[in-house]
Formats: structure tokens, C-alpha cells, sequence
């Protein structure tokens, strides 16, 4: 961004002449705001009759050009999916009258997704795009702009116009700016007195704002909602709710995504298609399994709240709301806006939260480069494990080690059908071989337990952060793994019982539940472990069904902690992995602070609904930690009072 | 093996099936994956040997409800199709009514006592039948979501049919809240898929997809305040497709 704040003055005139002889040039595709109705909306135009400068607020943000409602990722060919195509938007825009608020709402965008990990589809179109944004001159009824200190702006531009006495000053803010100006309009010099202007300009339509929120600032914002997570004002406000997510849809700070793949009535060609998704929808946060994870309407109207003035504001420093007064707009029965939210809860005071979630560093492992397109895989050995699940050997095509930690994930594709996570279950070995098992709940694993030896995957990943074995070096280990938590399990397993690591730390207790004796995963592999020197593999199941043959415990996994004698346990210099469903952690970790082993030395693997990997479209999150970036491996300690994380 | 699929219908208008008949040059690549074996609208031959059926209409009669089941036998997957199938639709406007008083209006004194194709009770969706595998909802369905449905079936996935409103759609088309024009919508508690349709082309949603959930009644009763309407405007409205003798109690 150039820091020159060179001003020049354009006339009415002459500003027409500028945006028509943009249209002529047919270079770039010339969007402007204009009226639809008594609305306004940003669309293409054809001429600068149609341009409305003097606008109050357009029913859809420009995030649109953005992130467009649907945009093809990839494209493919059924029967040969892997040579997809990455769907690049390389056409230039000039987007001509955002207003500050939409400029500042972009700008955030640009920070989450511009991240480590960055969006190739967001940063093309970015860097494609000149915007020209233009100083408000009527505001919108609902807008409280003003308060938020986003009515004006000295960023995120390349030209800014200013209405002053029937002419336009146009502030230069970037290098691309001056260049377009300078060839395609006629203007002079501003005076001093122009410059002056501008600022009474700004200054009038200032005075003009209805709505007023009463908190400012990103601290005093954060403060509220952390004094207020358990306010009977979620309840009051989400039973009007009727779960439309329109609020989301007009927002220009909302940019959690779905993705999906669409197939040719014939069945030979598919895309994937990324479309705007909704915290407040039900489905957002369900999983394959069946389990949504923010059920009730008030947690999903208090999350969305919670993530534009704590969880983003604490992981990148700024309210994700500009004030605009869209969502106030949008929402039937009213009960959407920010301002009129914050103002309702501004009586209960704030505090300052004891609990901050935490933010880890990108982990070295996290795979670089464009982040849709999965790399081609082979499958290369099939085995049905039990009645349920099925074992994958995949060998990654480029022939490069996948290089994950023990704990993270992969999203593995089957073209037409879409994209589901799996915890790697294999010990990183330096080869582009490693392991899946596969539970059969959804479609994309419903499709693979069907492949075979020899079939083609997509791949991205490793994903997430796994467990750091290094920091667990000399010390006991204790590994509670219930139902498919085992899955993720055999790799944290197979690191520890291989020969070169197996001296690093002393002893392994192994305890591993599940419902039945048929169902217990990995059989074949349970004699090899106990095994090894000094690990102990103890095994447990719900029940045993009349015909099955069991010698071991029966009961839950629980019952098998005050077998472990506690006063040989060396509980401080003990480390407790612990994997399972949802409803198990609760329960275990009582077990395990009774052993004394202190919750700093627990860590879990939570489930969520993993979807794009890379901490972007939302789906994941619990309360502000994104599961997929941050997780899915966790210290208990540091999430122990995380709301959502154990509810 | 292409999966074998068969349509019938009950009581509608089979504009449900005309969609499919429209679908013209698309059918060459239909008929690339599925065998169609009956569809009465567009083809003369018939075969009782299918593996999916598409049920159009709503059961109003022991016969229809006895074909129904037979249907029902023969189908590895039953998918109900459009609103007459999903929801009874407008069929069941009729349910106010008993039908006695119904026949009485309809066909005056003629005498219909045993005649089997005037025996008709109180107005069904299918699923209150048989056990439904899918919806294509609407009246009529789309076609974009009609060629999703075949194909995920011909996939082997399930068909992704949106579990969230019309206003997400509705949104994402940039239209202008028909409430705001002073116009009483069931978009926001309809189920999607429809792209919007009716809203984008300026006419309020009718809720022929099927209402999602109820809404609370505060929520209802500040929203017609908010936009000035009234209670009728949206018992008219509701009425439509989505008749529910609850409701009348």
C-alpha cells in the first residue's frame, strides 16, 4: 500500500468519462453499486448512468466477488479424476463504490484468508481486483457504522472518491490507483481548501447515524461477551430465531464455506463447488456419525455473536463487524444486530476472561501449497477389519513421505461423491506409504469401502497437529483409546513399540474398549504389542453377546483404571493419550486424575466436523479454536475449561 | 447394471413427471445411466421388475394405498416426488373438510356408494403409507435437483437435499426481502433446493417444499407486527401445500 495520500479533484463529468472509458476498454469487467428497486446491489455496469454514489447500503456485501455465492474449485473427468483442473479466476475487476466499511470488512478477509495456508481462489481474485471505494454520503438506517470507527478509512483502496460541492476528490491509495487515474481520467491537482472539505464532508454525514453501540473497542467488546457467555439473553433473543441464517448470508465478515461435488447427469464429468454456509444452520456443525455439535438454536446464535467480538478478535485482532447494518436489515424478527446486542448486554458489565483460548504456531508438518486440489493416491491394500470398519494401505503418487505426526489427518477424496477426514493410523515412517481404517457412515466412506487394490484417491494433507512425541520422551506412558478412537491410536502405538523409539520412553500401558468382541479393531496386531518390551495391552468390551468368545474384561473402559496399581504409578512422569468418543472423555479423565496423573500431562484427540482443513470454513470450530488448525490433538489442561470442548 | 427405475402416479397433476419429459435432449444422457421401465407420460411399455420407484401424487383411496404398497414391495429404493408425494400439497386443503361434505360438493347427489374410485378418505402424503428412502420436493421439482437426486442414486451416494430455509438461497440471489415490499413469504421456514425460485421472480414462497420447523409463535406474531401484516395473509399462505390437522386443534 502506497503511502502517499496524494489527492486529486475530478468533476461529475469527468468521472463519468472515467468509469465509461473503463467499460470501453473491455479490459476489466467494471462492477459497480446501482439500484435494484428500492435497493442497491453491486453489479455490472454499462454505463456510469447506472452507477448510484450516493447509495446507503447494498443488500449483498462485494465479498461476492471474492468469495462468490458458488465457485468451482476443481473440475474432473469421472474415469480419470485425478488430472483435475485447478479453476482459477484470472479476469480483472474494478469494483467502483464500497463504502469504508466494506473496504475494512475485505481487509479482514484478507487477513483470515490470506493466513498461512493461504486461499489460492481469494488471492487471485484479490489481486485481479482495483477497488474504488467512495465515502458514504447517505447512511442507512440501520447502520452504526460510526461507533465501530469504520464509516471512513485510510486503507484497503486504490482510489477513494469523496463527493465535495458537486465534484469528486479522489484520494490515491495505492500505485494502481494513480496509474488507472492517470490513464484514464482528466484531473487537477486538489488545493488545500479541497483537502479541508473532505474532511467537513466526512464529518457531517458522521453526525448523521441513527444507531449507536454503546461498547467500543475490540477489548470492551471482548470483555462483554466473555462476562456473559451464560446471560439468559441468548435464550430470550434465539427462541425468536428462525434459523434462516439470512444474518450470515448479508454479512460482509462472514465467510464460512461448504463444500460439495456436483456430477453430469451421465456420470462422466464433476466439479467441486465451494458455497456460503451458515452458523446459524443446524447441519453446519453435524458430522457423518450423525453428531451436531452446537445443537441447540441458542448455542449456534450465541457462537455467532462470539465469533465477530471474541473468538476473531483474539485470533487476529479485529471485531468481525463493520457496523454496516445489513444483518439488522435481513433479519425478521429482528433480533440479529450487533449494536442492538452489545446495547442489550452492555447493563451486565464485562470481565476479563481468565480462560483466553490459546493459538498454536503452524506446525512445521501442515502441507504447503494450493490448498484444494488433493494429491493423487493408490490404494494398495484392502482388508475388512471388522463388520464396520476396513483397513486402507494408500501410497501417495508423487512418491513424496506424507511426513505427518502421530495424531493428525488427511482428507481423502473420491471425486463426485466429496471429501472426509481421517486420522492417519499409521506411525510416520519416511514414505509415501501410510494407513486409513474406514468406518462406513456417510457417502464418501460409504464409496470407499466399496474400492479396491489398485483404485485412485485424492489426497490433502497432513492436516491438523498431532502429538509431539519428542516432548514425551522418558517418561510412562498411558494410552486410553475407546471404539474407532483406536484408529488414530495404532499410530501414536506403532511410534512407540518400533525398536528405534521404544528405548525413549519407559513403560506403555495400552487400554482399548469397544462394544463387542467383534468389533475390536486391530486383533491381529494386539499380541505383536503386548510383545514388546515393558508395554502392557489391556482390553475391555461393553458386552459379549451370547456365541462370542471373550476372556477378557467386560465393562466400560473405565473399569479397567483401578486394575492399574497406584502406588507403583509414577503418575507425575506419566503422559495419558486419550482418543474416543465425545461421551468417553469425561468419564476417563476422572479415571485419570484419580491416578494422579496431572492434566497437564493429559491429551486428547477431539472429533469435529472437519472440513476444509486449513482453519477457513468454520465448520470445526469449538467455541474459537478451530479443531483442524489448533486440534484435532489438545493438552487437556489448556482446553479443560474451553466451552463447547467436553460439553 | 444400470438400476432399474419406474415412475407412477396417484392423485396430482404428473407435472411432477412432465419435468422429467422436459428434461428433452437430457434424457439421452438419463437413459445412459438408469433403465427406465415405466413412465406411463412418455412411453407405452410397462415392467413390474424395478429397483427404483418415483411415486408422484397424494394416496387418497384403499386402492391407491393397496398399489402403493405393492410398489412399495418391488423397490429397493422409493423416492416420493414433488409436494403432492413429500407433503399431500395441495390436496390436503381439502382436509378441512370430511369427505363426505367434499363429495357432496363436488359431485352433488350422484350416487357413489360402491363405486371403489370414489371411496376416498382424508388425503395422504406417501410417507404415511410406506417408508419413503428419499424426497424430491416441490411442485413442481426442479430439474437441476431432479438430475442431482438420479445421479447421486446412480452413485450409490445419498442425494444432498439442503436441510436449512429458502432465505439461504434467497440470500445468496441478492433479492429483496419480499417482506420488505409488504409481501408475506414462507421462505424462511421452507425448506430449500428450489433455488429460490418463486421469491427471485418476485412472488412470495408458497412453502411447497415443506415446512422445516415451526417457527415460535412471539417469533411469528413481531415479524407480521414488524412488516404490518396479518395473521390471514399468512394462514392463506400456509394453507396451500401445508395443511396440518394439528394446527386446526
Amino acid at each position: 500500500m502506497s503511502k502517499s495520500n496524494d489527492v486529486k479533484i475530478i468533476t461529475k463529468k469527468e468521472l463519468d468519462n472515467f468509469v465509461n472509458s473503463l467499460i470501453k476498454e473491455k479490459k476489466f469487467d467494471v462492477v459497480g453499486v446501482k439500484s435494484k428497486g428500492e435497493r442497491f446491489v453491486y453489479g455490472n455496469i454499462e454505463s456510469s448512468d447506472q452507477l448510484r454514489l450516493d447509495y446507503d447500503v447494498t443488500i449483498l456485501p462485494p465479498k461476492k466477488y471474492f468469495l462468490p455465492q458458488y465457485e468451482k474449485l476443481i473440475s474432473f473427468d469421472l474415469k480419470n479424476p485425478l488430472k483435475s483442473k485447478n479453476n482459477l479466476d484470472t479476469s480483472e475487476r474494478i469494483i467502483i463504490g464500497m463504502h469504508p466499511y466494506d473496504i475494512i470488512a475485505l481487509e479482514q478477509a484478507d487477513i483470515v484468508y490470506l493466513d498461512s495456508q493461504q486461499d489460492d481462489f481469494y488471492k487471485k481474485r484479490r489481486e485481479n481486483t482495483i477497488i474504488i471505494g467512495v465515502d458514504i454520503q447517505n447512511v442507512s438506517d440501520r447502520s452504526f457504522a460510526e461507533s465501530m470507527g469504520t464509516n471512513v478509512t485510510k486503507s484497503g483502496f486504490d482510489l477513494l472518491l469523496t463527493k465535495i460541492a458537486g465534484r469528486y476528490a479522489v484520494t490515491i491509495g495505492s500505485k494502481k490507483g494513480s496509474n488507472l487515474l492517470d490513464k484514464y481520467a482528466e484531473t487537477k491537482k486538489a488545493e488545500k481548501a479541497d483537502i479541508e472539505k473532505i474532511k467537513q464532508e466526512r464529518d457531517k454525514i458522521a453526525k448523521s447515524y441513527k444507531k449507536e453501540v454503546k461498547i467500543k473497542g475490540i477489548d470492551d467488546w471482548s470483555k462483554l461477551l466473555s462476562a456473559n457467555y451464560n446471560n439468559a439473553i441468548w435464550e430470550e433473543k434465539s427462541d425468536k430465531c428462525l434459523e434462516c441464517s439470512s444474518c450470515t448470508m448479508v454479512c460482509p465478515t462472514c465467510y464460512c464455506y461448504d463444500v460439495k461435488d456436483n456430477v453430469s447427469l451421465n456420470l462422466e464429468n464433476g466439479e467441486r463447488i465451494r458455497t456460503w454456509d451458515g452458523c446459524l444452520l443446524r447441519d453446519f456443525t453435524e458430522v457423518s456419525g450423525g453428531e451436531v455439535f452446537r445443537e441447540s438454536i441458542r448455542d449456534r446464535y450465541r457462537h455467532r455473536f462470539y465469533r465477530k467480538g471474541n473468538y476473531l478478535p483474539s485470533r487476529y485482532g479485529f471485531i468481525a463487524c463493520v457496523g454496516c447494518g445489513r444483518c439488522g436489515t435481513a433479519c425478521l424478527p429482528d433480533i440479529a444486530d450487533p449494536c442492538d446486542l452489545i446495547n442489550d448486554l452492555s447493563v451486565f458489565g464485562g470481565k476479563d476472561d481468565p480462560n483466553k483460548f490459546f493459538i498454536k504456531k503452524k506446525s512445521k508438518s501442515q502441507e504447503e501449497g494450493i490448498i484444494h486440489v488433493p494429491r493423487s493416491a493408490t490404494i494398495k491394500q484392502v482388508e475388512k477389519e471388522t463388520e464396520n470398519e476396513t483397513f486402507f494401505k494408500l501410497k501417495l503418487d508423487d512418491g513424496k513421505p506424507l511426513n505427518h505426526e502421530p495424531g493428525q489427518f488427511v482428507e481423502v477424496s473420491v471425486f463426485g461423491v466429496g471429501e472426509a477426514p481421517f486420522g492417519i493410523s499409521s506411525a510416520p515412517d519416511n514414505t509415501p506409504i501410510f494407513d486409513i481404517v474406514v468406518r462406513k457412515v456417510g457417502d464418501v466412506t460409504s464409496k470407499l469401502v466399496k474400492m479396491k487394490k489398485g483404485d485412485k484417491i485424492g489426497i490433502r494433507g497432513p492436516l491438523g497437529h498431532g502429538f509431539d512425541m519428542k516432548s514425551f520422551e522418558g517418561k510412562h506412558l498411558l494410552l486410553a483409546s475407546g471404539g474407532t478412537g483406536v484408529i488414530p491410536m495404532r499410530s501414536v502405538i506403532q511410534y512407540l513399540t518400533n525398536p528405534k523409539n521404544r528405548k525413549k520412553y519407559k513403560d506403555v500401558t495400552i487400554l482399548y474398549g469397544c462394544k463387542e468382541p467383534s468389533q475390536m479393531l486391530f486383533s491381529h496386531e494386539l499380541e505383536d504389542w503386548k510383545k514388546c518390551p515393558d508395554v502392557e495391552c489391556t482390553l475391555t468390551v461393553d458386552q459379549c453377546p451370547e456365541g462370542e468368545c471373550w476372556d477378557g474384561n467386560v465393562g466400560l473402559i473405565t473399569t479397567l483404571f483401578p486394575k492399574i496399581k497406584l502406588d507403583e504409578y509414577d503418575s507425575e512422569n506419566t503422559i495419558a493419550i486419550v482418543i474416543g468418543p465425545p461421551v468417553m472423555y469425561k468419564f476417563v479423565i476422572k479415571c485419570l486424575q484419580t491416578l494422579g496423573i496431572p492434566d497437564k500431562n493429559i491429551w486428547v484427540s477431539l472429533e469435529r466436523r472437519m472440513k476444509c482443513g486449513v482453519g477457513k470454513c468454520g465448520h470445526c470450530q469449538i467455541n474459537g479454536v478451530y479443531c483442524c488448525k489448533e486440534g484435532p490433538v489438545f493438552n487437556y489442561e489448556k482446553i479443560k475449561e474451553l466451552p463447547e470442548a467436553f460439553e | 447394471m444400470k438400476p432399474k427405475v419406474a415412475f407412477f402416479d396417484f392423485a396430482s397433476c404428473e407435472g411432477c413427471q412432465l419435468q422429467i419429459a422436459n428434461l428433452e435432449e437430457e434424457i439421452l444422457d438419463l437413459i445412459k445411466i438408469v433403465d427406465v421401465v415405466s413412465f406411463r407420460e412418455v412411453m407405452k411399455e410397462h415392467s413390474d421388475e424395478y429397483d427404483i420407484s418415483f411415486i408422484e401424487g397424494s394416496i387418497m383411496r384403499p386402492m391407491d394405498e393397496e398399489r402403493l404398497k405393492k410398489i412399495r414391495n418391488r423397490s429397493k429404493t422409493l423416492v416420493a416426488f414433488g409436494a403432492c408425494a413429500c407433503i399431500g400439497g395441495v390436496n390436503k386443503i381439502r382436509n378441512q373438510w370430511s369427505s363426505e361434505e367434499v363429495k357432496k360438493e363436488v359431485y352433488g347427489n350422484s350416487n357413489l356408494e360402491d363405486n371403489k374410485y370414489f371411496d376416498v378418505y382424508q388425503t395422504k402424503a406417501v410417507n404415511e403409507i410406506v417408508p419413503v428412502d428419499y424426497y424430491i420436493r416441490g411442485c413442481p421439482p426442479s430439474r437441476e435437483e431432479i438430475k442431482k437426486v438420479i445421479t447421486a442414486l446412480a452413485l450409490g451416494k445419498k442425494p444432498d437435499i439442503p436441510n436449512y430455509p429458502v432465505c439461504v438461497e434467497c440470500k445468496k440471489n441478492e433479492n429483496i426481502c419480499l417482506f420488505e415490499l409488504g409481501k408475506f413469504c414462507l421462505g424462511p421456514i421452507t425448506r430449500a433446493g428450489c433455488n429460490a425460485i418463486c421469491p427471485t421472480n418476485g412472488e412470495p414462497c408458497d412453502g411447497c417444499r415443506g415446512i422445516l420447523k415451526k417457527p415460535q409463535v412471539q417469533c411469528v406474531m413481531d415479524v407480521l407486527k414488524r412488516y404490518d401484516l396479518t395473521y390471514e395473509e399468512m394462514k392463506r399462505r400456509a394453507l396451500l401445500y401445508n395443511y396440518n390437522e394439528e394446527d386446526e386443534k
